[in-house]
């Protein structure tokens, strides 16, 4: 009883912060209400006992990606008239309909085929006596999944790289005049 | 014990949030975090269902979204601010070379 009570208060504000993120005016704001979104997803991890990835939310998301956002925001200091008008669109509209019927699919699916309680052999009570969530997880990783592990690595260096240059300043020429009314006019 | 619907549908609902800001969304910061929303609710989904199956894999996989998803935002800012840098703004009304 108590854990669903903690799942639906916790659902609630994620789906608060969600709307929030989407519909706030402000840049800043809208990262804010991620980080706390980011928070109680940790906290709706930690009570399914998945206390690693939990921990790993709480770190890199909030404590790294967010805090990027954050530093991209102020470093851009965008205008108020800059900020955040709603654009509609046709081609949007109808994507956004074509991902509607699909959840609508995907719900149908769910109401008429119940998912039964199907257990494999990792259950709370086997990763407890094995020795914890984040022991069985680190065995899982470093054991059947060591190449995509390793492959991680490589991408987080490319993904090192790719920022530097992108983000680098010495551009030979800037953009001239031509460029930018081609741009603003499409 | 919380049934892996619930999961879903607030799963479900997180996605459609990340979907409406990524297409009416002007900014480009805010199309970037539409984005970690999204992939936050794939994440859930793959943690209950981790949990649901008595398998660890999932979680695993968690493990790896995770790391595309700090990639692609290191990746994703760095282009802002070039973007910003080149053209000062990051509106996506402006920033059509590519739509023809």
């Amino acid at each position: 009883m108590s854990q669903e009570l903690l799942f639906y208060s916790f659902a609630g504000l994620i789906a608060l912060c969600s709307v929030m993120v989407v519909t706030s005016r402000n840049p800043v704001i809208s990262a804010i209400f991620l980080v706390g979104d980011l928070f109680l997803l940790a906290g709706l991890y930690a009570s399914m006992e998945a206390h690693f990835i939990a921990a790993i939310q709480i770190l890199v998301y909030a404590g790294a990606i967010v805090v990027l956002f954050m530093f991209v925001i102020m470093l851009l200091n965008l205008d108020p008239d800059q900020r955040s008008q709603v654009q509609i669109a046709a081609p949007e509209v109808g994507v956004l309909a074509l991902t509607v019927i699909a959840f609508a699919v995907v719900g149908g699916m769910l109401v008429f085929g119940q998912p039964t309680g199907v257990s494999g052999e990792m259950t709370a009570e086997a990763i407890n006596s094995a020795g914890g969530n984040t022991f069985t997880v680190g065995m899982v990783l470093y054991t059947k999944y060591l190449w995509p592990f390793e492959l991680a690595s490589m991408l987080i260096m490319l993904a090192i790289i790719a920022s530097i240059v992108i983000a680098k300043k010495d551009r030979p020429k800037s953009a001239t005049e031509g460029d930018k009314r081609r741009l603003a006019h499409g | 014990m919380v049934s892996i619907n619930h999961y879903l549908v607030l799963a479900t609902f997180m996605f459609l949030c990340g979907t409406l800001g990524v297409l009416f969304r002007r900014n480009l910061l805010l199309v970037l975090m539409s984005i970690e929303l999204m992939l936050n609710s794939v994440n859930l989904v793959f943690v209950s269902g981790s949990r649901l199956l008595g398998n660890l894999d999932g979680q695993v996989m968690v493990f790896f979204i995770i790391t595309v998803a700090a990639c692609e935002a290191g990746v994703g800012l760095a282009m802002v601010i070039a973007l910003f840098r080149r053209y000062g703004t990051v509106d996506t009304n402006f920033l059509r070379i590519l739509r023809g």
